[in-house]
Parts: C-alpha cells; structure tokens; sequence
C-alpha cells in the first residue's frame, strides 16, 4: 500500500503537513505497522495501531512543520575488502557527486578552466621551446651568425659571404654548413601572376636536414653558380594550385620574376624549412666579396646553419669559424653601415632551437608561470568549497568513523572522491583545449615560431592528466586531513550556532582564511604583470613612431629588372604616380626604397669631415623618395624643404636628414653643411622629425633621405605610399587597376594601410597583454568570490556573538567593522605577500616591457587599489548581513 | 506560573531530554526514537509518543537537533537527527536539573551511565 497517501488521508479536512513530513510519517506509519505484523499483530489490528498515531499527528498537524531542508546524505558505503573498497569508494564518490550536480559542474568547471589554460600553454611551450626539431641529429644544428667587437646595431642575426665562405672551404668543428634567404617574386606563366615566397638555399642545405622531395631531385651541388640552367623545387601547395598535382611537372617551366626556371622536384607536403611561408625553393649561390681582377666588393647579408660534429660544443665551432672570418680582408664601409663597428670579426654559433624561439621564450615562460598560478589559485578555490562543505561531511566521517571505518579508510575515501573530481575536471579541461588548440595557429601572430607543431599529443595529455589529478589530490587533502585528525565530539559540534568567541577560530575558519589570502597574493602578482603589460602596450600605442598613420594606404610592387632597367623604372614610376594623384580621394602619392613596420631596410656609411671633431664615420639608414614622401607618410620638415620637382638628376645633389643625423654627426647649422657625393657634394637641404626605423620599438637613428631622380633606382621592389582624403583602403580597387593598366604583369602585394601595419607589428605584445589581462581577470574574480565566500561564512558562523553584541549595544557600524576588519587581515597579508612575490618576479617581464619599468610603483599602486575595492565590494554583503542579525532569533 | 503550566514545562522537558539524550549516541530516525523511548522505559514513564515529531521539529527549528535525509542503497530513504553542539550544551544542562527529579529516566536517558 502507500503509505504516504494512506497519512495524506487522516489529515483531510486539517492542514496537510508539507510532501517532507508527510513522508517522513509515512516512514513512521509503516515501520510501525510491520513491526506490529511481526509481533504477530493481524493486519487489522496493526493498521488500527497505526490509525491510533495518525489520530494523534492529526491533532498535532499545527505543530508539524520546520525549516526547509538540507539536500539528502548518501549513505557511506560499508567497510569491506581492499580492492573491492577502492571501487565502492569511486562508486560511493560519483553517487555523491551526482547528487550535488549544482557543486559538481562548478568543481568541476572550475578545475577544468585552469586545466585548459595550462595544457595550453604546456602545449605551446613544450611544442615551440622543447620539442626536437624534426630532422636527424637536431641538437647539433646551430644557427651561424656574425658581428663586430664593439658593434652597437641591432641588427638581425645573419651571416654573410665574407665569414660563412671562409669557413665553409675550411672546417673541421662542422660536418656540414648551409645557408638561405627569403625574398617574394612574381609567378609567371602558369596561370594568374602572383607573389609567391621563395627561398634561395644552397643545395648543401636540403641533404643536411635530411629532406626528401615527394617527386624528382634536390639541387645538386654546383647547380646554383652562375651560368647553369635555372631551377626550381615546387611545394606540395604550389605544385597542386598551378599544376593540379599532376606528376609529369618534372621539367616543366615557372617564371619567377623576370626568369625562366625548371622544375626538378617538389617537396612532400608536410614539409616546412624555417621560412615556413615559402612556396618553391631555388639554388642560393653565395658570392665571393671580391671577384678576381675586379674592384668591386660584394656583400651579402643571409641565414646560415651548420651541423656540428659529435662532441664538438658551440663555442669550439664558433672560436673556428671567427677565426677563418678574421683571415679575409675586411670592409670597412659596409661593417660600419651594418654593425655600427669595424672591429674584428666574431661568429656566434647558438643552438638552432634556441636561435628560433629566442623572441618568444620569455613571453611563454611568463605566460606558463601566469596559468600555474591561476591553476593553484582554481585548486585553492575547490579546495575552499570543499572546506566550507566539511562540516556536513565531517558529520558523515564522524558517523563512519563512530561506526568502524578506519582513519586511513576516511582519508582514502576523501583522495578517491577528489581524484574522481580532479579526472573529471582535467578530461573537461582537455576537451577544451583540444578545441582551443586547434583555432591556436589562427591566433598566434603570424611571426610566431613554429606554430604548426603545437599541439596536443600523448605526452600533454598525460601531463594534463597528471596535474589535474595532483591538484584534486591537493583539494583533497583538507577533508583528508581532517578525517586524520578526527575527533568525533569537536567535529559533531562545530555549527552555526558556534559560541561566541574569534572569527578564526575554527581550524576550517582558518584554512580558508590562509588559501584566501593566497588567492589575493596570486591575484596580485597576476594583476601586476597584466598591468606592466598593459601600460607597457599603452605605450606602445601611443608611441610617437614620427608618421601620421591615419589614412595613408601602402603597398609594395616590383618592377623587374629584364623590363624596368633603372631608367625605365622611374619613367614607369613617374606614370604611376602621377594616375594615383589624379584618383579622387588621393592627397599625396608617393614612392620609396624602404619603409618602416614592412622589414625593409637600406643602410649607409661614409667619412665625414667636421670641424671641430676631424674625421667621423658616419652610419645611417638610407633611402630614395619621391617628393611628396614627406607628406605621405606624415613625418615633419622640422627646418629647410621637402624635395621638389627642381631636384632632377642634372641639378645640384641635394639630401634631408632626420634630427637624430643632425644631433650626432652635423654641427649647429646642418643647412650650411654638405655631405659627401659620388660627383659633387650633397647639399643638406632640410631637416626631419625623428621617425621609427623598422619598429615601434626602435629609438630614433640617424637616416638619410635622397631624391630619387638622383640615384639610380636599382632595387625592383619598391613601396607605394598613398595618404587619402577619407578611408584609405577605399583607394585600394583604383589602386590595383592604375598598376594592371600600366602592365597587366605587373602586381601590387601587400596593400595594407600604414595604422594596420603598426598594429600588425605589435600582435605578439597585444596577445600577451590580452592573455595576461584575462589570466589576472579571472584570478580577481576568484579572489573576490572567495573572499565573498569566507567572510559570508564567517559572518554566519557568529550570529550568535554577532547578536550578543547587537543586543549589548553594538551600533551596526560597529558589527560591520568588526567583518570588515576580518577582510582587511586577509587582503591586507595577501596583498603584502603578492606585493613582494610581484616586485621579486616583475624581473622576468623586462623584456617585454617598454616605456615601463619592472617596478613600476604606478602599476602596483593600481592593483593594490583594485584588490582594495574588490575586497569593498565583498565585504558589503556579508556585512549588511552581519549588521542585520536578530538578536532574538540567534539567541533564542 | 500556576501548578499546571509548571507539570507542563515538566512535561514538556522530560520530552526533550529524552529525545536529545537518544540521538546523543548516534544518529536516529523518528521511528527509531519513538520505539527506543518505548523499549528503554520499560513501560515504567508513559510517555505521549504522539508529540514525538512536533518535539523533533522544534528542537530542529532551535537547532538543537539536525535532521537529514539519509538514503541507504535499495531502502527508502530516512530521516535521521543528530545533536548539534548547542542540544549538546542543554542535554547536559537539563540533565543536571533533572537529575533530583526523575529517578526513573535514569534508564531512558542514561544520566548516570
């Protein structure tokens, strides 16, 4: 029978106790029934026993009512064998887990967001700092590069003809040398012209790293001298695109630029060489400085490898290769225009691994540092929850522990329940990443380090695993602690209804209060680096880079050589320029050699005779520009003129300087001076603002700018710099058909405005900010909620002294000072220990700070003021609560 | 307060002590309580069981007991009542004061166990 509609029945016509008693009558009425049946009692007879009690609740049905409820306890299972305990442990814990499904997803929830974000960048950092790279004997790569005793460029690390030739016709530390260079060229002939990347690389590079082609040959040595037949390897991609993949390529013919290459191969499909953009390779030949019987010098400027021999060390190879440096005649113009220095030669070999990631390294330990923080931060913060829980699950140890468990059975039971939530929530957080990882090489700035082998594999998964289980374990270890330590009448006792006495005065009290203060010192030191980061970003923003970015549209193009002889080129050039004038929109349009943020760079050295200092040697950048360049680009005549249209080939050499020129090497009246010619002397004829050279970062360098009607124009890729009226990129369609209609094989490529190629340049310190910012975000959040947390227990903890006081007299200022000072020795201890952990880490962000120092007292100041008012804003809550409380209801 | 309202609170008292004393040793279902109350007095203290759930309810809603749901694997679930520390401190007062009087709680509540 029911006997919960058998109890509902007698109450009719009374009122109906709530479905909880009733059920729990219910309870009563047929356990009093059966045991009336088993003492032999006839059915009617016990169910009149039984009307007998429902008479009586009937006349109590007033009385029948309490407070809601608590969620239902599962009952523990029984003590039994080892093995068999271990499964209905983990039986007995996901019971308990499902029954709270609220508790659990935010447990879980929570462990599974740090769990994401480590994996992550364990991911990153195991896949860009640590992995192998993929080719036999990697650890003996070395990258090659070259600089002068006193040299004061920064310059990247490149190699060139003069010490790599020396060294690769006399070398015993290396088993191999190899060298390439990137450069983007026009494709002809198959299909539309286009841009493509191509890689010059000796043909001694390819067999070294072990490559394979997926069809035909590497280059063979000798093939890349002058005179030989000029051949092309394909990539997988570019071999699909233009020849649909078909096998017969071999032999056919691509244009690239203005010459006709042979395709000897392409290159499998997963292959990438360190220039991972480029689509076909061709021989690299490196010339000599100085050829037999000529004058010339020929300097060229690559990236170079070599494989050391076994058990020869870095530093062994790079003593050789400086010395053979040292044995060819140096140059001294181009040392100094290059390194600032002609002092002797020195070789740098650095492991190749180390050579690539070295940009990035800092900002991935940092980032790695910043989601172990968050992720112990996460655990303290379950760890917490399981606490402040531990008084109803203390009740049930002390139950299980009253009825035989033992104590390492009670503490195996808290491991096993947190290990179950440490799976889960590291399964959850691997899920995530794995999503995460696969939209990662998006997101990562195009410059980023080999992006394609981040991923998730085997041995971060373990990982992950590994470290989700530790930190349940580490939550675990409270409750487990407690059973260890349990003793059945303190941990019966310990309730709302606590007497009165401290706030911390329970050891939960006290932990709790101990992982908050931690959680401030970690939201703190996160919060410090995300505000370096962010002032370091503002500054960057907001760097005066010289230009007036807004509206101004450039691209590149090339004129090839075979068509555009240098003569042709500015006829064509002029053409050009003067149809982009005539667009509507346009305001000025202008040419240059080089440009900054598009990684192109010329550079210059010659004596100069000054008055007071004799002889200097002056290093600068060096460029030709069109008139209207100035105005382009936005950069001030601070003194004299622009170039005009009287600057022609056949009138007097004429050349501006920037301040930074003017500063270091010109007297108090530049205007009056002249700088040496190849002819005549140049007439400086105007001043400008200082202006970045390549990037945001780089402080103002000497440069010097020429017309381009008087040097010979006889580099083919040129940058077009148009400033418009109103949005530049509306120019772009114009742009592109004024080029086709000048030479429909003719192609304008990376056409960007000059505000999105500054942004572009600061993508990577943009997604560190970004990272970094969320990171501390979240770990503020957790500190506020946990603080929020702690005080509301605490508060509910001393109603009843909360209500002695009020009662005694106690004004509601005086019981919310009493909560908030309780937050204060939180915050204040966790903000100190984060301040000084802060101050003692902040080192590590140096690199990738500018305009801001490590120890920025600003940026400390703002987080301790941030912490401050979240700590405010959760402490109001409990406080109005505490201010609140009914002495007569807590004192009843 | 007249002879009736103190032979009440008397009453009333004896209700509690014995219920908190009950759930002192462990965790009980109503049930149980009312049956121990039963079995323990020997038939000695007649004891208006009828008021048991009203007397849990209250010294619930004073929390001096907690009740909770307890589900046990294949039974249906039961609600159990534990002293709090609070039911702690007034069994052991209540007992001091009641120990001149009832003689013959003695085996109900245990007051000299």
């Amino acid at each position: 029978m029911n006997w919960t509609d058998y109890v509902k029945t007698a109450f009719s016509g009374r009122t109906c106790p709530e479905a909880d008693i009733l059920e729990e009558l219910a309870q009563h009425a047929q356990s009093a029934y059966e045991a009336a049946r088993a003492e032999g009692a006839t059915k009617e007879e016990a169910l009149r026993r039984v009307d007998v009690q429902l008479t009586a609740w009937r006349d109590d049905a007033a009385l029948l009512s309490r407070r809601p409820d608590r969620p239902t306890a599962v009952e523990p299972p029984a003590a039994s064998g080892r093995g068999l305990g271990i499964l209905q442990d983990l039986r007995y814990a996901a019971r308990l887990l499902r029954r709270q499904p609220g508790h659990t997803a935010l447990v879980v929830a929570t462990m599974a967001l740090g769990i994401c974000a480590t994996t992550i960048l364990a991911s990153v950092a195991y896949g860009v700092l640590l992995s192998p790279l993929p080719w036999k004997d990697a650890d003996r790569f070395v990258k090659v590069y070259e600089s002068r005793e006193g040299s004061t460029n920064r310059f990247p690390p490149l190699a060139t003809n003069f010490s790599y030739l020396a060294w690769r016709d006399a070398h015993t530390t290396v088993d191999a040398l190899g060298a390439w260079s990137g450069s983007s060229m026009a494709l002809t002939g198959v299909g539309d012209p286009e841009r493509v990347r191509v890689a010059s690389i000796t043909p001694s590079l390819l067999p070294m790293i072990g490559a394979r082609p997926q069809i035909g040959r590497l280059f063979a040595e000798g093939e890349e001298l002058p005179g030989r037949p000029p051949i092309v390897l394909l990539s997988h991609g570019l071999w699909q695109q233009r020849f649909g993949g078909q096998p017969d390529v071999i032999g056919k013919t691509v244009r690239l630029d203005s010459t006709t290459y042979t395709v000897v191969g392409v290159m499998p499909k997963d292959f990438r060489f360190l220039d991972r953009d480029a689509r076909a390779w061709v021989p690299f030949h490196i010339r000599p400085p100085r050829q037999p019987g000529s004058k010339d010098v020929s300097v060229s400027l690559f990236n170079a490898i070599a494989r050391l021999r076994p058990g020869v060390t870095p530093e062994q190879a790079a003593a050789e290769a400086t010395a053979r440096g040292r044995t060819v005649t140096p140059f001294e113009p181009i040392e100094m225009a290059i390194w600032g220095s002609n002092g002797p030669v020195i070789v740098s070999t650095v492991p190749l691994l180390e050579a690539m990631t070295k940009d990035v390294r800092p900002a991935i330990l940092v980032l790695l540092a910043a989601v172990v923080l968050l992720l112990a931060t996460a655990t303290g913060n379950i760890a917490s929850l399981q606490l402040a829980r531990g008084t109803g699950r203390r009740r049930e140890m002390a139950i299980r522990a009253a009825i035989g468990a033992g104590v390492g059975r009670l503490m195996r039971q808290s491991f096993v329940e947190h290990l179950l939530l440490g799976a889960l929530g590291g399964i959850a957080g691997l899920i995530a990443a794995a999503a995460i990882g696969r939209a990662l090489p998006a997101l990562l700035p195009a410059d980023f380090p080999r992006i394609d082998n981040i991923g998730l594999n085997v041995r971060i998964e373990l990982f992950a695993l590994a470290v989700s289980m530790t930190a349940g374990l580490a939550c675990g270890l409270g409750p487990a602690l407690q059973a260890r330590r349990l003793r059945l009448v303190p941990a019966l006792v310990e309730d709302s209804l606590a007497p009165v006495g401290g706030s911390l005065r329970s050891g939960t009290a006290r932990t709790r209060a101990l992982i908050m203060a931690g959680q401030v010192a970690i939201a703190c030191v996160l919060l410090v680096g995300a505000a370096l980061l962010i002032r370091s970003f503002t500054h960057l923003i907001n760097a005066d880079v010289g230009y007036d970015p807004r509206n101004v549209l450039t691209a590149r193009m090339s004129l090839p050589d075979d068509t555009y002889p240098p003569a042709r080129r500015a006829q064509a050039l002029a053409v050009l320029l003067d149809r982009l004038r005539a667009t509507g929109g346009v305001q000025f349009a202008a040419a240059s050699n080089v440009l900054a943020f598009t990684g192109t760079a010329a550079l210059s050295s010659f004596p100069l005779e000054t008055r007071d200092r004799g002889t200097v040697q002056v290093q600068t950048g060096a460029r030709w520009v069109t008139p209207d360049y100035f105005s382009a680009v936005g950069q001030q005549i601070v003194q004299g003129r622009a170039f005009n249209a009287r600057d022609t080939a056949t009138s007097r050499p004429v050349v501006i300087v920037s301040e930074a020129f003017a500063r270091k090497y010109l007297g108090p009246h530049p205007l009056e001076q002249t700088l040496p010619g190849d002819k005549a002397p140049r007439q400086i004829v105007g001043i400008v603002r200082d202006a970045a050279r390549r990037e945001v970062t780089d402080d103002p360098q000497p440069e010097m700018f020429r017309p381009w009607t008087q040097v010979e124009l006889d580099d083919s890729d040129l940058n077009l710099i148009v400033r418009t009226a109103g949005d530049p990129r509306a120019i772009v369609p114009a742009l592109r058909s004024i080029v086709r209609g000048e030479d429909p094989n003719l192609l304008v490529d990376s056409v960007m405005t000059l505000n999105d190629r500054i942004s572009e340049s600061l993508a990577q310190p943009r997604l560190y900010t970004i990272l970094l910012a969320a990171f501390a975000a979240f770990a503020l959040a957790i500190a506020g909620v946990g603080l929020f947390g702690v005080l509301s227990y605490s508060v509910a903890q001393r109603a009843r002294e909360i209500g002695v006081r009020t009662a005694l007299g106690a004004t509601p200022f005086r019981v919310v000072t009493l909560v908030a000072s309780q937050a204060l020795i939180i915050v204040a201890a966790g903000l100190i220990a984060g301040v000084i952990a802060a101050a003692w880490l902040a080192g590590a962000l140096q690199s990738l700070l500018y305009g801001v120092a490590p120890r920025d007292p600003v940026s400390f100041a703002a987080v301790a003021a941030v912490l401050l008012i979240v700590a405010l804003v959760a402490t109001i809550v409990p406080a109005r609560r505490a201010a609140s409380v009914d002495p007569v209801r807590v004192l009843r | 307060m007249g002879r009736y309202d103190i032979a009440r609170e008397l009453k009333r008292g004896s209700t509690e002590i014995l219920v908190l004393a009950l759930v002192e040793e462990r965790p009980r279902h109503g049930y149980d309580i009312a049956r121990l109350i039963g079995e323990r007095s020997g038939g000695a203290i007649s004891f208006h069981v009828a008021s048991l759930y009203p007397t849990l309810y209250r010294l619930e809603d004073r929390g001096l007991l907690e009740g909770r749901w307890v589900e046990k694997a294949g039974q249906r679930r039961r609600r159990y009542y534990r002293l709090t520390r609070a039911g702690r401190t007034v069994l052991k007062r209540q007992r001091s004061t009641w120990d001149t009087f009832f003689v013959a709680l003695d085996r109900v509540a245990r007051i000299r166990a």
